[in-house]
């Protein structure tokens, strides 16, 4: 490919590779992203091309290999287009049968398509689907269409279409306005308004400038920007040469962690290939505009995607935060003015400059405008990546789009933005997603993880699991944050040990707000979130735990006995054969009995126990104390 | 600007943090992490404070003062934050003793004193006393800590010379990390892990002296806990007197502040004040001056030889033996050697001594042997004369500078940390030396040179320049020409064969040098005592007048400049330093007067030698008399430093048993030599006499215009463009089948007097032996070689023995040993030159053969 030097070579580009495309009758696209690949994507390809030769069709049928699709829990999947057929979990002995039927006779398999799990509707498009149907994909759409390692595929859907009109019709500040006047707000987790901080920026006179963006994702559990960079590179990297143009920055830099290897992949070859073509360089589509991308990776510290540490990780320092201001705008990176966003927020941008700030800030509430992706798990039936109007409902996110609760269990509780977030209960599912809403609520957006808990998940455990993982990742630089982050998370461990004391309510609220205050950077500053929240909307389960040293959730291992009902035992001896430690003693026929002394709470017994049958219980509290009183009595009989 | 802190209206000025502005207004505001010289941390978050407009808490180390600011300090809320945050700090620090009800009576009465250990509280503590954790709790009032204690457990690192390690006590302020990297240079130590795991340490666990460590002693000075503290001081009591000196160990003469107890020095730090080293020092300066004033082998008492034995006696005996027999010989049959380590007072009466009492002009000191004599004879010869003074921060604030032949990090430490702040603020520079220097991995451009070759790169540089640009200003000059014309005779190719420099690289170097931007050259011993010393002094200064440069000779003694400027005005007509030394040994010289460091003689002809010395050395076995000194901490006097600053030191402790100051020997023995003009009771009385009979004490200079802070010694100097004209031969030092090692010897600074300071003192030896013999490791392989092994060393002239140090810094084919002057004669690199040296160099490259000792 030779250098664009015009943007009308753009189009030109982009006609004619449609019109070699015309050969291809139809297009398997196969959703191969991190999580395709760990279900087993690649040996779908390889079974597709294997197939394929041998039918001698791999002129007229083309395979697509493209990024995550979302619908993890499908996994591997593929859609058929021009139809839009969407098969699902596929293994590579399914393929024959696909090219034959599907491909060959247009014929759908009934038994590869969807079907809903609460209703057992059977839904062979994708488009109807309704994990898809319900979501909003401005960004994620055209992840179905790309091969993230190929330009070309991306200027076939007027990729850097947004970057030729901003290079030679608009002017830095006319990019900022409209940027602006679309309402977009950091995906990152603040939500500081993008067009106004790039303002800041654009202000400041400085020989060098620089932007970044922030791929360092680390939220357990979150990996909305790892789809972006893997799927559709070159929507990001539109968005920061945009940016560049509206700050007037000549150099960015995209920090991704290296745990992400197919993201640094994808987003390195789109650098690589926007170089190539003249996208990047020093002059952008033949204009005066010179900027260029390097990519970092991050050796994994939770604590490297605050910005100042980011930045200073990038200059080869340890990732410490450090004060502001001076903020990077003002000081940043080498001590050069620096905008920094994340690869969200970069995405976004070329979407608002293709379509209109009147367009993009219909969608949306009126303070957070937009979509927004977030990543839902935990107990939830559809597991995936799901992109939404901002304004919509918990409820609809989880229901409609998630499809509830994985067993039919009780919704409990759903963990927003990361481990810096908060636990927003039952009772407010009502309540719209948006940023201000969310942080009334004593959570925060976040960069847009999303943690369902159903009934069985005891809050004090989840908050003890979030403030270990604080503790560990603190960079370790001011005191709050590294000795109280540890505090707290030895007192929650305490509590779900049984070990909880009168006064530890008071001690943990005390002890998050100094965190709270003192801390220095944004990680210090909302760690003890988990435990507010936690505190605030189920004090209930804290002070069981403490007061009667019970789980009400019957989840925390020390807190809760194992018990064969009597009653219901039909003495299989499956609970018998199962138990690692030889705690169950009973005969065929027999009731069987738990030594509880012998017994280590893993769990076995009550997943191997016939659910007709079930018999094996668990109890906590008072109920606990008398079953374990009853087995050191039957111990000492014995 | 104007800003109000606690409702008090404060003017303040420029860029300023709240809490400088604050102290300076003795406004007190808790903190831990912030520290004087170091950029702020904001880790401790003790400092925080509420600004009226901003949200939450600002930390005032690094909040800086904004017009019209308004600021409050100590709000309730701020007050029970901080001791929130505090007792979080001493949850994970002993903290038994700080929160004890009975504190205020332990000390007096001891009563809880069993109750803790080294691990709970501070009884036990090195720091005890001198601790600033203690002074924040006081301050802040915490009487419980609410949180459960965790103990680190750390095993305290003892691994290390001078000082140990104890990261149980750390508080994670980062002034140590901060301090090593910012103001060293030498970055040895940084956090590892992360969260509660976090701690301060070195790559891979390694000791401090694998890890590059210096031993500057800069993170001890620091350190606010008991974390890093000084093992000599471990179980001392505090200080009850503290005064100041000026350290004597290099040619800075960094201003020391020393601790005493019942006056005896417990320690010596370095004073913030101080005009040369602003709060830094080195391993000498910081750890050594104890040892050394408190060395074994002072001399306590005068000695003299009576059948062949020396016996103790009074002064009076003494210096009436030693006038009686030195009046027996002829003026010409005297050697005096001086010493560049005494102050000037004492070097100018010594001579005057010489002159007056003894009728001798032989006298003279190893500054013969210095940069700067070598420098000033070029001078001396081309009727030059070079500008010698400058100041410190003028190498801060250069934007080109250029090193050649010396190792600064280690031989100048406070000129490499003004080099180091230079390169911090974008300066270029530039280092050519035959052996890898620590300074290259802050150099724009590295010439690892063969040695001995300086001359040829210099002289190509300027011909590279002058080849591309029109000099036009300076061709006016008469002696332009002759210059220009005589760099027609090099060749390039030789340039490159003779240096190992690639052409690239001098292409670069030709790019920075010419900048025309400030720049300053500074040359040391490496470069002038090479065989071709003299040449490349020339070619150095040719080089400099083209650029435009400040060129300067770095000095090692302290008072080598004072001592210099003395021996030019007062002695130039007798025996040098080297022919002095050959004469006694030859036995020309009948009788020597030795008051500074010579090599061991092993044997020699004289009739009669005295040793006025501090320190015991081999040399005592040839000693007729023996007058014990006093050392710098225990008289008063001037020091020259390098700069041509007048530093006056005072009197720390009484001498050492029945030592006087050298002044004082020489006085009376003048006195008992029956000459006039001597009775001096203190060193002021010389200094004023001195200055009668030189100008340069005379017309004293003041730049900074504080008569009493910074005094130059005056220079006449001559800003006349000269070139020198060179002649290019084959001039190179070369190995041969016999002696396929090239030696370089470098001038080894680690003595006072007639003390080795690496022999004596076991830190300093661990760190940098002096009878190290430097080879790579490859060398060491082929020979069957290894660390710690003793190797003899011979060359044409002799030879010596050394014990091997494995080194990545030198290149194969090379190694590296040290001259020190009063080095035992087995170990004396003296003996491998030639034995009657000419000129004004030792030479410095030794073609040698290295082969396994016994």
């Amino acid at each position: 490919m030779e250098k664009i030097i015009h943007p009308k070579q753009l189009i030109e580009w982009k006609q004619k590779s449609l019109s070699q495309r015309l050969v291809f009758k139809k297009i398997i696209v196969v959703s191969s992203g991190t999580c395709g690949q760990a279900s087993g994507s690649l040996q779908i390809i390889e079974a597709l091309d294997r197939e394929l030769e041998k039918r001698n069709l791999k002129k007229t049928i083309r395979i697509e290999i493209s990024g995550c699709h979302g619908f993890c829990e499908l996994e591997p999947n593929i859609i058929i287009y021009p139809e839009g057929v969407f098969y699902k979990k596929l293994k590579p002995k399914d393929i024959p049968k696909i090219l034959d039927e599907t491909i060959l006779k247009d014929k759908i398999i009934p038994s590869l398509i969807y079907d809903e799990p609460r209703t057992g509707h059977k839904v062979s498009n994708q488009k109807e689907i309704p994990f898809y149907q319900k979501q909003m994909r401005l960004l994620t759409e055209k992840n179905f269409r790309i091969n993230p390692t190929n330009i070309q595929d991306y200027i076939v859907l007027d990729g850097y279409q947004a970057l030729a009109k901003v290079l030679f019709n608009m002017t830095s500040k006319e990019v900022i306005d409209e940027v602006e006047a679309s309402g977009l707000r950091g995906r990152g987790g603040a939500g500081f308004p993008t067009g106004k901080k790039w303002e800041i920026c654009r202000r400041v006179s400085s020989d060098v400038k620089y932007i970044i963006c922030n791929a360092d994702e680390g939220d357990p559990g979150a990996y909305m920007d790892r789809s972006l960079l893997e799927g559709n590179p070159h929507s990001v990297i539109e968005g920061m040469i945009i940016g560049a143009y509206a700050i007037g920055a000549s150099e960015g830099y995209i920090y991704v962690r290296m745990e992400y290897p197919l993201a640094v992949r994808h987003v390195t070859i789109a650098v690589e290939q926007a170089k190539k073509v003249g996208l990047l360089g020093n002059s952008v589509l033949g204009s005066e505009f010179k900027f260029d991308i390097h990519v970092v990776q991050g050796a994994g510290a939770f604590v490297s995607g605050e910005e100042t540490s980011l930045m200073a990780s990038i200059e080869g320092r340890r990732a410490f935060p450090r004060q502001r201001p001076p903020f990077p705008a003002q000081e940043g990176l080498w001590g050069k003015p620096t905008n920094i966003n994340n690869v969200e927020t970069w995405a976004n941008v070329p979407l608002i400059l293709n379509k209109g700030a009147d367009w993009y800030s219909q969608i949306g509430t009126k303070k957070s405008k937009g979509t927004k992706i977030f990543s839902l798990v935990g107990k939830i039936n559809n597991t995936g990546l799901v992109e939404v109007p901002l304004g919509i409902t918990l409820k609809e996110i989880i229901y409609d789009i998630g499809g509830g609760i994985k067993d039919n269990k009780k919704f409990k509780a759903v963990q927003t933005g990361g481990p810096s977030g908060g636990c927003i209960p039952a009772d407010m599912l009502d309540l719209p997603v948006d940023y201000d809403t969310l942080t009334k609520a004593g959570s925060i957006m976040g960069s847009g993880g999303m943690i369902v808990m159903d009934e069985d998940t005891c809050m004090v455990d989840v908050a003890r699991y979030f403030l270990n993982f604080t503790q560990e990742e603190s960079c370790g630089k001011c005191v709050p944050c590294r000795v109280g982050t540890r505090q707290l998370a030895d007192i929650l461990t305490r509590i779900t040990q049984g070990n909880g004391e009168e006064g530890d309510i008071k001690k943990l609220e005390d002890l998050s707000r100094t965190v709270k205050a003192g801390s220095l950077c944004g990680f210090g500053q909302t760690a003890p979130n988990p435990v507010l929240t936690t505190i605030r909307y189920f004090r209930d389960e804290y002070e069981a735990h403490i007061k009667e040293k019970s789980c009400p959730a019957l989840f925390c291992k020390d807190l809760i006995v194992y018990y064969i009902e009597p009653k219901k035992c039909v003495g299989c001896l499956l609970c018998l054969k199962k138990c690692p430690v030889k705690a169950i003693s009973g005969e065929r026929k027999k009731v069987h009995v738990i030594d509880q002394e012998l017994c280590i709470k893993c769990g076995a017994c009550l997943e191997v126990c016939p659910p007709k049958v079930g018999a094996v219980s668990k109890y906590t509290g008072k109920k606990r104390d008398r079953i374990l009183k009853k087995s050191s009595v039957e111990r000492a009989e014995k | 600007m104007k800003i109000v802190i606690d409702g008090q209206e404060i003017h303040c000025e420029g860029e300023q943090t709240i809490l400088e502005v604050a102290r300076e207004k003795s406004i007190y505001i808790p903190s831990l992490c912030d520290h004087l010289r170091l950029t702020p941390f904001s880790g401790c978050r003790l400092c925080i404070v509420e600004i009226i407009g901003r949200k939450g808490y600002s930390p005032s180390c690094s909040t800086y003062v904004e017009e019209g600011m308004e600021v409050k300090t100590k709000t309730r809320g701020l007050q029970k934050l901080r001791r929130e945050i505090l007792e979080l700090i001493l949850s994970e620090h002993p903290n038994a003793c700080l929160i004890c009800s009975e504190k205020d009576n332990c000390d007096e009465y001891k009563s809880t004193i069993r109750k803790v250990g080294e691990t709970t509280g501070c009884v036990l503590c090195p720091n005890n006393g001198r601790c600033e954790l203690q002074e924040v709790v006081e301050a802040l009032k915490i009487d419980k800590v609410r949180f459960p204690s965790v103990y680190r457990n750390f095993e305290v690192k003892k691994g290390d010379p001078f000082f140990d390690r104890n990261y149980n006590l750390c508080i994670l302020c980062s002034r140590c990390v901060r301090v090593c990297h910012e103001v060293r240079g030498a970055s040895t130590v940084s956090f590892v892990f992360r969260g509660s795991e976090t701690v301060v340490g070195t790559i891979l666990d390694k000791t401090l002296l694998d890890s590059g460590c210096q031993f500057c002693g800069a993170c001890v000075d620091v350190c606010p806990t008991g974390a890093l503290t000084e093992r000599a001081l471990k179980y001392e009591t505090l200080p009850d007197k503290e005064t100041t000196t000026i350290c004597p160990l290099c040619s800075m003469g960094c201003e020391l502040e020393i601790k005493l107890k019942d006056g005896r020095i417990l320690s010596s730090r370095p004073s913030g004040t101080g005009a040369v080293n602003q709060g830094q020092a080195c391993v000498k300066g910081r750890f050594l001056i104890k040892d050394l004033v408190y060395s074994p082998k002072r001399i306590h008492k005068p000695l003299i030889r009576v059948n062949k034995e020396l016996e103790e006696v009074g002064w009076e005996e003494a210096l009436g033996f030693v006038a009686q027999r030195l009046k027996k010989f002829k003026g010409k049959d005297i050697g005096l050697i001086s010493s560049p380590q005494a102050s000037c007072e004492e070097s100018f009466l010594f001579r005057k001594f010489a002159r007056e009492a003894l009728k001798t002009e032989n006298i003279d000191s190893p500054a013969h042997f210095s940069p700067l004599a070598t420098y000033m004879e070029m001078a001396r010869v081309n009727g030059l004369k070079p500008d010698l003074n400058f100041r410190i921060k003028d190498i801060s604030e250069a934007k080109v500078l250029f090193l050649v032949g010396s190792e600064i990090a280690v031989s100048h430490p406070m000129i490499w940390l003004e080099v180091l702040k230079a390169v911090r603020a974008g300066a270029k520079l530039i280092v050519a030396s035959s052996i890898e220097s620590f300074l290259n991995r802050y150099s724009s451009l590295y010439f690892q040179i063969k040695p001995g070759s300086e001359f040829y790169l210099f002289s190509f540089l300027c011909k590279a320049f002058l080849e591309k640009e029109q000099a036009e200003d300076i061709s006016k000059s008469d002696s332009f020409e002759p210059f220009k014309k005589s760099l027609e005779k090099l060749h390039s190719s030789q340039v490159f064969e003779f240096t190992g420099v690639r052409e690239e690289d001098l292409k670069d170097a030709t790019e920075f040098l010419f900048r025309e931007e400030s720049s300053i050259f500074l040359f040391g011993s490496g470069m002038t005592q090479s065989p071709f010393g003299s040449q490349s002094v020339s070619a150095l200064w040719n080089l400099a007048s083209l650029a435009g440069a400040r060129l300067f000779p770095l000095g090692l003694e302290n008072n080598l400049r004072g001592e210099f400027e003395i021996g030019e005005k007062f002695s130039r007509k007798g025996l040098t330093f080297d022919q002095i030394i050959g004469a006694a040994s030859s036995g020309e010289i009948k009788a020597l007067y030795l008051a500074g460091p010579v090599p061991e003689f092993k044997k020699a002809k004289m009739e009669f030698m005295v040793l006025q010395d501090s320190f015991r050395s081999e040399n005592i076995k040839m000693a007729d008399a023996v007058l014990p000194a006093a050392t710098f901490a225990e008289t008063d006097g001037t020091f020259i430093n390098n700069e041509g600053r007048i530093q006056k030191f005072g009197r720390v402790v009484k001498p050492v048993g029945e030592a006087k100051p050298d002044w004082w020997i020489i006085s009376r023995l003048a006195q008992k030599l029956g000459k006039k003009g001597f009775d001096f009771r203190t060193p002021s009385g010389i200094m004023e006499e001195m200055k009668k009979a030189s100008p340069s004490f005379l017309n004293v200079s003041y730049p900074e215009q504080q008569k009493d802070k910074a005094a130059f010694i005056g220079q006449e100097e001559n800003k006349e463009k000269k070139f020198l004209p060179l002649t290019f031969g084959r001039f190179l030092v070369e190995t041969s089948k016999t002696y396929p090692f090239l030696l370089c010897v470098d001038y080894n600074l680690d003595f006072y007097r007639n003390l080795s300071l690496s022999q004596e003192i076991r830190g300093l030896k661990i760190l940098r032996d002096s009878r190290w013999i430097k080879m790579n490791s490859k060398d060491a392989e082929r020979l069957k070689l290894k660390e710690g092994e003793t190797v003899v060393v011979e060359s044409l002239s002799g030879k010596i023995n050394g014990v091997v140090k494995i080194s990545g810094l030198i290149p194969r084919g090379m190694a590296e040993a040290s001259l020190l002057w009063n080095e035992e004669a087995d170990f004396s690199v003296f003996n491998l030159f030639s034995p009657t040296p000419q000129g004004v160099h030792f030479s410095n490259v030794l073609p040698v053969k290295i082969k396994r000792g016994k």
